[in-house]
C-alpha cells in the first residue's frame, strides 16, 4: 500500500497512476480464488517414483520377493555392524530382536524396564511397514539404496532373526501382509486425556512431599 | 511488576519506617495478584524481611569501550549473538542416541526470555540427518483422492495466499529421560525439546480446496525428502485406525490449522528445520510436521509408519500400546529460577515460566513455592495465543528458606496439567512419550536450585 501511495502522491506520475489503476483491476478480478495459474498438473506415471509409500496392510507394495536365505549375505554386510549379526543390536544401534512379546508385556505391567528392549518382535504392528522402512531408510548410511528384491530378502533375514518366520519363508508382495506381527494385537488408539487434575488453590495434601532428587549427578554431559 | 518489586527495596536501616509502609504497599499489591490472600501466606511467598543492600564507594570507572571504535556496519553480515552469550547454544545428550544423525538437540528455554526461540536455537530432531535442499530445484506434489494431481515449485508456493502464525513444535519425548526418577541437571534437558517460532507459508486447506480433495478422502500422509524420507499419516472428517476404530473427531480437525511453512520468524525455514518447506502440524508431536516436505496425499486409510508403529508409541502399564497420540497436551516449566538459574541472595525474584498447550489457548497457570500444597495463579504476558507458547510470571520473595516451585498450567479446554504421581499411574514408566506432567524445582538454603521428583505427588 505504501509503494502505491508514493506513486500517486508523492511522484504524481502518469505511470504510478497506470500502475494503480492496474494493481486495482488485479485486485477486483471476480473469482479470483488466489491460486489463478499457479503450480503444474502432473501425471500418475510422472508421480510414480515418488509413490512408494506402504500401507499396513500391505498395499502398493512393489512386486517382487526375497528369501531368508538371500537375505543373510546383505544384512551381513551391510546391516551386522549396527544391528548385530543376530539381531541384538551393536554400538548402541537399535536391536532387531527385543523381548519376546510376553516378557515385553510382563515388563510393562510390573513397571521393569522395557523399552530398552523394543524390536521388531515386540513394537511392530505390520511386517509391510518394516518393509517399508528398510527400503526408504536403510542401511543407514546409504538410504533408499537397496533393490527391491534386496529389501524384501533382508526384510525376510529380520523377520527370522526375531523370530517371525520360518528359515524357509519367502517374502513377496504377496506373502508379506500375512506375516502375523507379535505386537499386531496390542495396539489401541489414543483416548487421552487419561488424567484428571483439578485446580486445587490451597491445601492440596497434607501429607510429607517424598521428595527424591537425582541418583547421579553430571549425566546431562 | 518490575515496578513494584523495583522500588520497594529498603535503602538503609533509616529508611525503616519508609520501608515497612512500602512494605505493606508491597503485600497488598502481591496478594492482590494472588488468587488469595491466605494462599499466599501459607505459601510462604511473603515479604524476605528488610535485606541489608551493600554500598559502592569507589568512583566509577570507563570500561574498555569508551574509549574505542567499534566494528562497521556489514562487518558481520548476519548478525550474531554477543560473544558474552557463547554459552546460550543446542545441546544434545550423547548417550541418549547412537550417533547425532539419527538423534536430537535441546533449547536453552533458561537463557531465553520470550515466546519466540531464535532460529538458530530451535531443537532438532533428524532421522536422517540434516539436508541441504536447493529451493530451484524442490517440487511439493499433491496427489491421492483429489481432482487435479499437482506439482508446486517454491515460487509458486509463495505466490498462493499466505499465513502467518505462532505455534510451538514439541517432540513428544520432552522430559522422556524423567519416567523413571530425576536424571538431568538442566532445564534445557528436561523441556528443551520444545520451540516455538512464527510460521509462514500455505495453508493446507487452502491447498486441498486448490486441488480438489475428495470428500470421502478420511487421511493424508506427509513425506520428506531427506534419507529417511520420514512420513506422517493425519486423520480428517472420519478417519478410522486400521482395526476399523474411529479416531476420537478432535483429533480429526487438527489438519484444518496446518500449513506448509517456508519462512520461521520472518526468515527463510533453517536446513535442521526443514528449508525450504515443511509441513506444520500445530498442536501435534512435531514429528508429524515434517521437514524437506516433498510430497502430499490424500487416501482413505493410515499408513502405520514405521514412526507410527515403532517410535511414536505408548507401551502402557496395562500391557497395550498406545498409538496415534497426536496432540501435545498443556505442559509448563518455571525457567527462572530453573537448575541453570540459582539464587543470588535473599529479597525480591519474578518466578517466571513458559506454558503450552496442543489444544489451544492457555487459561491459567499457577504456582506453588510449597511443593503443591497452596498455589497462587501467576499473571500471563500478552500475547496469549492457541497451540503457543505463554509466558507466566509472579512476584516471589526469598527469605533463603527451601523451597520446592513448580508451576500448574490449565488450558482452555479445561485440562489441568497432571501431577507426576498421577501421570505414573497411568502411564508406568515405559511410556517414554508425552510426560507432561508438573516440573518441580527444589530451592536449596544455599540457593542452588535443583530439580526434584515429588513422588507422591
Ligand atoms: C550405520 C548404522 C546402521 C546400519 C549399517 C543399518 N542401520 Fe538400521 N538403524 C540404524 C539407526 C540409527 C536406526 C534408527 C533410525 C531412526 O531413528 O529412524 C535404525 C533402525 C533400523 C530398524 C528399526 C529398528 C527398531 O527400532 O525396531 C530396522 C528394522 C533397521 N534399522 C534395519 C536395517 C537393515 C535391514 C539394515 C541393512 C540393510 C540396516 N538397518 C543398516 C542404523 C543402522
Amino acid at each position: 500500500m505504501s509503494k502505491l501511495k508514493t506513486s500517486k502522491f508523492g511522484l504524481g506520475l502518469a505511470a504510478g497512476a497506470m500502475a494503480l489503476g492496474l494493481s486495482t483491476a488485479g485486485i477486483a478480478a471476480e473469482h479470483a480464488s488466489g491460486f489463478n495459474g499457479i503450480g503444474k498438473n502432473i501425471t500418475d506415471k510422472a508421480i510414480e517414483p515418488w509413490d512408494i509409500s506402504v500401507f499396513y496392510d500391505g498395499e502398493n507394495l512393489p512386486k517382487g520377493s526375497g528369501t531368508v536365505e538371500a537375505g543373510q549375505e546383505p544384512y551381513d554386510t551391510q546391516c551386522a555392524m549396527c544391528h548385530g549379526a543376530f539381531g541384538e543390536g551393536a554400538e548402541g544401534y537399535p536391536k532387531m530382536a527385543g523381548d519376546p512379546m510376553p516378557q515385553f508385556i510382563t515388563s510393562l505391567k510390573q513397571g521393569l524396564d522395557g523399552v530398552g528392549n523394543r524390536g521388531v518382535n515386540n513394537a511392530w504392528g505390520h511386517a509391510p511397514t518394516l518393509f517399508d522402512m528398510i527400503k526408504r531408510h536403510m542401511p543407514f548410511y546409504a538410504p533408499g539404496t537397496m533393490g527391491v528384491d534386496e529389501s524384501y530378502a533382508v526384510t525376510c533375514y529380520v523377520l527370522n532373526l526375531a523370530n517371525i518366520v520360518d528359515y524357509e519363508f519367502t517374502c513377496s508382495n504377496e506373502t508379506l501382509a500375512d506375516v502375523k506381527m507379535p505386537a499386531a494385537d496390542y495396539y489401541v488408539t489414543d483416548t487421552r486425556p487419561d488424567t484428571d487434575n483439578q485446580r486445587c488453590m490451597s491445601d492440596c495434601y497434607d501429607y510429607e512431599p517424598k521428595v527424591v532428587g537425582a541418583a547421579v549427578t553430571g549425566v546431562s554431559e | 511488576m518490575s515496578e513494584t518489586t523495583l522500588d520497594q527495596t529498603p535503602q538503609s536501616d533509616a529508611r525503616e519506617g519508609v520501608a515497612s509502609s512500602d512494605r505493606r504497599k508491597f503485600l497488598r499489591k502481591s496478594v492482590a495478584l494472588a488468587a488469595s490472600g491466605a494462599a499466599a501466606a501459607a505459601a510462604g511467598n511473603a515479604y524476605a524481611g528488610d535485606v541489608k543492600l551493600e554500598t559502592v564507594t569507589e568512583p566509577l570507572k570507563d570500561g574498555p569501550t569508551r574509549n574505542i571504535l567499534g566494528r562497521g556496519v556489514v562487518s558481520v553480515p548476519y548478525g550474531m549473538p554477543s560473544k558474552f552469550e557463547k554459552n546460550v547454544v543446542r545441546r544434545n545428550v550423547s548417550w541418549l542416541t547412537a550417533d547425532t544423525v539419527a538423534s536430537i538437540s535441546f533449547t536453552p528455554w533458561q537463557d531465553l526470555n520470550g515466546i519466540i526461540t531464535p532460529n538458530g536455537l530451535h531443537f532438532e530432531r533428524h532421522h536422517a540427518g540434516a539436508v541441504d535442499v536447493d529451493p530451484e530445484t524442490h517440487q511439493l506434489v499433491i496427489h491421492g483422492m483429489v481432482d487435479k494431481p499437482m506439482v508446486f515449485s517454491m515460487e509458486d508456493l509463495k505466490r498462493m495466499p499466505s499465513h502467518t502464525a505462532i505455534h510451538f513444535l514439541e517432540c513428544p519425548a520432552n522430559g522422556a529421560m524423567e519416567w523413571r526418577g530425576v536424571q538431568m541437571d538442566s532445564m534445557q534437558f528436561t523441556h528443551g525439546m520444545m520451540s516455538c517460532s512464527e510460521w509462514t507459508g500455505v495453508k493446507l486447506t487452502d491447498l486441498m480446496e486448490y486441488v480438489g480433495v475428495d470428500p470421502k478422502s478420511t487421511w493424508l500422509y506427509a513425506e520428506a525428502t531427506d534419507g529417511s524420507a520420514l512420513q506422517r499419516s493425519i486423520p480428517m472428517e472420519g478417519a478410522k485406525d486400521q482395526f476399523g476404530e474411529p479416531i476420537k473427531a478432535s483429533d480429526c480437525e487438527l489438519y484444518k490449522d496446518a500449513m506448509i511453512a517456508y519462512a520461521q520468524n520472518g526468515e527463510a525455514l533453517r536446513p535442521e528445520n526443514g528449508y525450504p518447506i515443511r509441513f506444520l502440524l500445530p498442536g501435534c508431536e512435531a514429528n508429524m510436521s515434517i521437514k524437506w516436505l516433498r510430497r502430499i496425499k490424500f487416501v482413505d486409510k493410515p499408513l502405520v509408519t514405521y514412526q507410527e508403529t515403532r517410535h511414536y508409541i505408548e507401551p502402557l502399564p496395562d500391557g497395550t500400546i498406545r498409538q496415534f497420540s497426536f496432540l501435545n497436551m498443556a505442559n509448563s516449566v518455571i525457567n527462572y529460577p530453573c537448575p541453570d538459574n540459582q539464587m543470588k541472595g535473599k529479597g525480591s525474584y519474578e518466578i517466571r515460566g513458559i506454558a503450552w498447550s496442543g489444544q489451544g489457548k492457555i487459561a491459567h497457570v499457577d504456582v506453588s513455592v510449597d511443593g503443591g500444597k497452596n498455589w497462587q495463579e501467576a499473571e500471563l504476558v500478552e500475547p496469549v495465543l492457541s497451540k503457543c507458547v505463554t509466558k507466566f510470571k509472579l512476584p516471589f520473595e526469598w527469605n533463603g528458606d527451601e523451597h520446592l516451585i513448580m508451576s500448574r498450567a490449565t488450558d482452555e479446554t479445561g485440562y489441568v496439567q497432571p501431577t507426576l504421581a498421577q501421570m505414573r499411574k497411568v502411564r508406568g514408566t515405559n511410556s517414554i512419550y508425552h510426560k507432561n506432567s508438573i516440573q518441580a524445582w527444589k530451592i536449596e538454603k544455599t540457593g542452588e536450585v535443583k530439580n526434584v521428583q515429588i513422588e507422591n505427588f
